[in-house]
């Protein structure tokens, strides 16, 4: 074997273990009832039991859940209807579309957060309803990420000659975007619905600063337990990091079956 | 006119950009001029930001684990990186963990340094059992620990934003040189570095953005006594500090900046190394 080989291993397994350790420690930590010397000792699934027969997680969680899910509905048939527009009728639109899904990369998630709190919180009516808040807000976190699929996945079909097709067959316009084009955009449309999903499902700086006291997900139960039992706290986080997982698995599983 | 009609479906759209992201940004850089409770224009909150101790170091703490953890972070990912594209095999485990680590930031990864190298870490006490206090050489609760936390969400991001430039590196550069008579430090830094540069600057903006604005993570660690601007802006919102949003907004424009700066500077060095090739 040759050198460079052998050093290029040890690179990747000395990554690799700093990366699998943390991951790796906190699932041991959440099985154990102690660990204070060397080995754990009393493994138990306990933490697990205690945590998933808690009212208050199974809430947080189905909270977490819920708001992973809407913001991203939304905006992606928003973006649906937008591509609508741009593809069929004003493809000089698409310059400022572009322009504007792309802002909120820029700009982190903290900045956007806090000016919609700021802006709303106090004037009352539908605006000042905090899952309406969240729900605006993660749309917009999560707009460059589905602005991004679904106009990849429009580029990778031949969008205009499917339509002059349809068209010429006496298809309408809008019946061949939304009957033709749309169907053959779908796995692309869910790979980025999935990491979009899996990115609000893991946030804490957003729902700390808008949902605050109003709207308690998993991930502020989480931060509550910190301070309370270090094993159930490790238990959740296995819990939710497995949840995470397995959406992101889901998406990386739809995107190679797309290729 | 069946044409302008189809404008209707950009209804949704503009409703929420106008909303969630034009108007906030505009009433946070109109509010961070603006005196609290009032109306009318004043420097005062950024002028309070710019002598204030708890303020400068904040912005301070957050530059220098911006750029340390990007600096770090970038080098391990294009060792990495390198490594994946000479071992196609190991290469696709290690593309595995990194896409499944790439998920494991924010509070659960504090949590896990904690139990890991925190006062009663694992690794604290055995090193306690050996005689010898990790304590004093690092602690987690510092700007040393900030950095490592912060290293490790970088490295997934980072490797996986530089693997695809890797491809581009052609074969028959590497035996140009060698035809050449050129030694493989000359391949790397005379031929494949430069190429690569673009998408390294590119890659290192990213994580300098990422690391600047992270809250979860020195959060979980350190709680409000994080040195770090975005720590600082939230405690104007959240909390039990009396609340400023005015003091806020210009704490928040201030970190605007900075990412505006950053990228400024990167998208320079970028054009110059443009010139020299």
């Amino acid at each position: 074997m040759r050198k460079s080989s052998i050093l290029d291993k040890g690179i990747i397994i000395v990554i690799a273990t700093y990366l699998l350790i943390p991951l790796i420690l906190t699932f041991i930590y959440s099985v154990f009832n102690e660990w204070t010397s060397i080995l754990p000792s009393g493994f138990t699934f306990k933490y697990y039991e205690q945590i998933l027969s808690d009212p208050l997680f199974i809430a947080s969680l189905l909270r977490s859940l819920v708001i992973s899910f809407v913001p991203v509905l939304v905006c992606t048939i928003a973006m649906i209807l937008v591509m609508y527009v741009t593809t069929l009728y004003f493809p000089k639109l698409e310059r400022i579309i572009e322009v504007l899904c792309t802002i909120p990369y820029a700009i982190q998630g903290i900045i956007i957060a806090v000016g919609v709190l700021s802006l709303y919180s106090g004037i009352g009516g539908i605006l000042s309803n905090r899952f309406i808040l969240l729900v605006g807000t993660y749309c917009i976190i999560i707009l460059p990420y589905i602005y991004r699929g679904l106009r990849n996945s429009l580029h990778a079909i031949h969008v205009h000659t499917l339509i002059e097709a349809a068209t010429m067959l006496g298809c309408s316009k809008p019946k061949a975007f939304f009957m033709i084009i749309l169907p053959n955009m779908v796995s692309g449309i869910v790979v980025s619905m999935m990491i979009s999903i899996a990115m609000i499902f893991a946030d804490f700086v957003i729902v700390n600063i808008i949902g605050g006291s109003y709207f308690q997900t998993a991930s502020m139960y989480l931060y509550k337990a910190m301070s309370k039992s270090g094993q159930m706290t490790s238990a959740i986080i296995v819990i939710l990091f497995v949840t995470t997982l397995f959406v992101s698995r889901i998406a990386s599983y739809l995107e190679n079956k797309s290729k | 006119m069946k044409n302008k009609k189809s404008l209707i479906a950009l209804v949704p759209f503009l409703i929420i950009i106008l909303l969630f992201e034009l108007a906030p940004l505009v009433s946070i850089v109109v509010r961070s001029f603006s005196p609290i409770d009032g109306i009318g224009f004043t420097l005062e909150h950024f002028i309070k930001i710019l002598t204030t101790d708890l303020y400068i170091d904040s912005i301070k703490g957050s530059l220098i684990i911006a750029m340390v953890s990007s600096i770090l972070g970038i080098i391990i990912s294009f060792l990495g990186a390198k490594a994946v594209h000479t071992n196609k095999r190991t290469g696709k485990f290690f593309r595995t963990i990194l896409n499944i680590t790439s998920n494991f930031a924010g509070i659960p990864l504090a949590f896990a340094f904690i139990i890991l190298l925190g006062n009663t870490g694992v690794i604290t006490l055995f090193m306690k059992n050996l005689g010898f206090d990790l304590l004093k050489v690092f602690d987690l609760y510092s700007l040393k620990g900030l950095i490592l936390t912060y290293v490790y969400f970088q490295i997934p991001l980072a490797t996986l934003l530089l693997l695809p430039s890797f491809d581009l590196i052609k074969k028959e550069w590497k035996e140009a040189v060698q035809l050449l008579g050129g030694s493989k430090f000359t391949y790397w830094f005379k031929v494949a570095i430069p190429n690569l540069l673009p998408s390294i600057l590119g890659t290192f903006s990213v994580l300098f953005a990422n690391a600047i604005a992270a809250y979860a993570t020195g959060y979980a660690l350190l709680s409000s006594n994080a040195m770090l601007l975005p720590v600082r802006i939230s405690e104007q919102f959240v909390g039990d500090l009396v609340q400023a949003k005015e003091f806020g907004s210009a704490l928040a424009v201030v970190l605007m900046l900075l990412m505006v700066l950053a990228t400024l500077i990167l998208s320079k060095i970028q054009k110059q190394g443009e010139h020299l090739q």
